[in-house]
């Protein structure tokens, strides 16, 4: 195997000296600049230490919207995983037209945040909407119902079409997980006589599981940061029942005008994102190992 | 290959479920664009359209810059996932064959790059983008989705050149070539698949952004689809027809490069799989 130090510098070094310059040095100034105290974008303040961090900590507001980052991200993981997987036991068969459904299962991704947006809140909305027509005339529901009117409903809202944005994608990526599992695996199985459930708890799922769990670790990442889908929804509406943590961040820092109390609560979601980081990838380095 | 009655009907039953779930709200859309307003509006939506109009099309494209978004889109995009390919092949090749020390501990720390809020970089971005004079440029805008798109192109080039046999390449070192020319000829080649699927990723990254395309691109002249799209929902409010047919034109592109390159995104992803 090679060892050329030089030409491996060569190679990674553009890589990472950008990813420097636009990531982890912003990164950097976040963090000094919540140590001091700066209000409007591009004035200056004095430094005040670890105040920001107390001042925050103790705030209901951070707390309020860790809870609902958590929730948030639990709740699209479960939708989502649950749809993808589906999804990628149906596109792993061969049927009539499996290829064309491979490729145009990913159109919800393809498309911008905004329009995304833009079509379920017409979708949803109760003038000229298809989703309260079809609810009500299958009677699941009385009468128009306003998704966005309640903090819970529009939470749920906004799940969904995260959901229905990112899970075509995983979809994919479980796909690509399925077709390395040998096929021999099946037909030994199915000379056994195991049927297809069988097959599904004994081949598919143990072989897919380290899969399942790189992408739960991506997911869950992906979902944390979501802030466009749901501030062009609701803007953290109603009454603060989609203020995930980084729509809070994006509101103290472009609404109440205060950049360094923003900046403490960005290093602190990140704080709490790299430990699950690390420690997701830690567990999956040791079960690697253990293989 | 064989399967029994049930099974065949469970595949149908979900196949038209993900059918109905992806399709039908871009059927809604399309078919809205056409039809008259009052239609749109109708208490009682319809299926099939019954009206055709091609009004909706005609006011966004005279009252908007649209066609101005889509070409700066459509540039920023492109730009965006050539240079994302022209930094990620020569790095994720390195993080598979090349061995030098910390190389695992810096592959670890490039996936950390999602492990924060990406609002959080905008303001010292935005502030050093200033002073650089890039603030109003589509380059920022490729500089911060190449940013954004990096971390993943690198990790999935990584297991795509994973995924290659070994003798290949142990074949093509031996015949004496340097590693450079081993990538060039040898590796890219066969990885093709896979590098399409990471310039799509790239360009769909690029091509659906919206937060930093709203702050740092300040004249309109140089909107890309996404803000430009926002800006026509702020102007009329509830004018569901020209946003409808906004909407269709926003993904017609990538409809057409996805219907030229889209199968490569598939198999590029289910050859090189996650490792």
């Amino acid at each position: 195997m090679a060892r050329n130090p030089i030409l491996a510098l060569a190679f990674v070094a553009p890589a990472l000296l950008f990813l420097a310059a636009i990531l982890v040095w912003p990164l950097f100034s976040a963090f000094l600049l919540s140590l001091q105290n700066v209000r409007g974008v591009g004035t200056s303040g004095q430094w005040v230490g670890f105040e920001n961090y107390r001042f925050i900590v103790t705030s209901g507001a951070f707390w309020d919207s860790a809870g609902l980052s958590l929730i948030w991200v639990l709740a699209n993981a479960v939708v989502q995983t649950a749809l993808a997987l589906a999804a990628a036991l149906i596109l792993h068969q061969k049927f009539p037209g499996a290829r064309i459904a491979r490729t145009w299962i990913i159109l919800t991704w393809i498309v911008p945040t905004v329009v995304v947006v833009m079509i379920w809140r017409w979708l949803f909305s109760t003038s000229g909407g298809m989703i309260n027509p079809i609810l009500v005339q299958t009677g699941l529901i009385d009468g128009p119902v306003g998704f966005f009117s309640t903090p819970e409903t529009a939470f749920a809202t906004l799940v969904f079409i995260n959901s229905w944005r990112w899970f075509p994608f995983i979809a994919l990526m479980m796909l690509a997980g399925l077709t390395r599992i040998p096929s021999d695996l099946y037909e030994a199985a199915r000379i056994d006589g195991a049927g297809p459930v069988r097959r599904f708890t004994r081949i598919t799922w143990p072989l897919l599981a380290p899969t399942l769990t790189v992408l739960l670790i991506i997911g869950t990442l992906l979902s944390f940061n979501v802030f466009d889908i749901v501030w062009l929804m609701t803007q953290g509406g109603p009454a603060g029942g989609t203020r995930t943590l980084p729509v809070l961040i994006y509101e103290t820092a472009f609404r109440s005008y205060r950049m360094s109390e923003a900046a403490t609560i960005a290093v602190l979601s990140t704080l709490l994102l790299m430990a699950f980081a690390v420690l997701a990838t830690r567990s999956l380095a040791r079960a690697g190992d253990e293989r | 290959m064989r399967r029994s009655r049930t099974w065949t009907l469970i595949l149908a039953a979900g196949l038209a479920f993900f059918v109905a779930l992806v399709g039908l709200p871009f059927w809604w859309v399309v078919s809205g664009s056409f039809k008259l307003p009052q239609e749109i509006i109708a208490r009682v939506p319809t299926m099939i359209p019954r009206s055709f109009t091609w009004q909706h099309y005609d006011r966004l494209l005279s009252s908007s810059d649209y066609g101005t978004y889509l070409v700066n889109s459509l540039i920023v995009s492109s730009l965006s996932a050539l240079i994302t390919l022209m930094l990620a092949i020569p790095a994720g090749y390195a993080f598979f064959r090349l061995r030098f020390r910390g190389r695992e501990a810096l592959y670890r720390a490039i996936l950390l790059a999602y492990a924060f809020p990406s609002i959080v970089v905008l303001i010292p971005l935005f502030t050093m983008f200033a002073r650089m004079g890039l603030v109003d440029t589509r380059l920022s805008l490729v500089i911060v989705n190449v940013a954004f798109a990096l971390p993943f192109a690198i990790w999935m080039l990584r297991s795509f050149f994973g995924s290659i046999p070994k003798e290949i390449e142990e074949a093509a070192r031996l015949d004496g070539g340097p590693p450079l020319t081993v990538l060039w000829r040898i590796m890219i080649p066969l990885t093709a698949p896979g590098i399409a699927a990471v310039a799509i990723f790239a360009f769909v990254t690029s091509w659906t952004e919206y937060v930093f395309a709203s702050v740092m691109i300040l004249s309109d002249a140089r909107r890309t689809i996404p803000v430009g799209f926002s800006g026509i929902i702020g102007q009329y409010q509830v004018d569901w027809g020209l946003l409808l047919a906004g909407a269709s034109l926003a993904v017609v592109p990538v409809v057409i490069v996805f219907a030229l390159i889209g199968r490569w995104f598939v198999t590029g992803l289910t050859e090189g799989a996650v490792k």
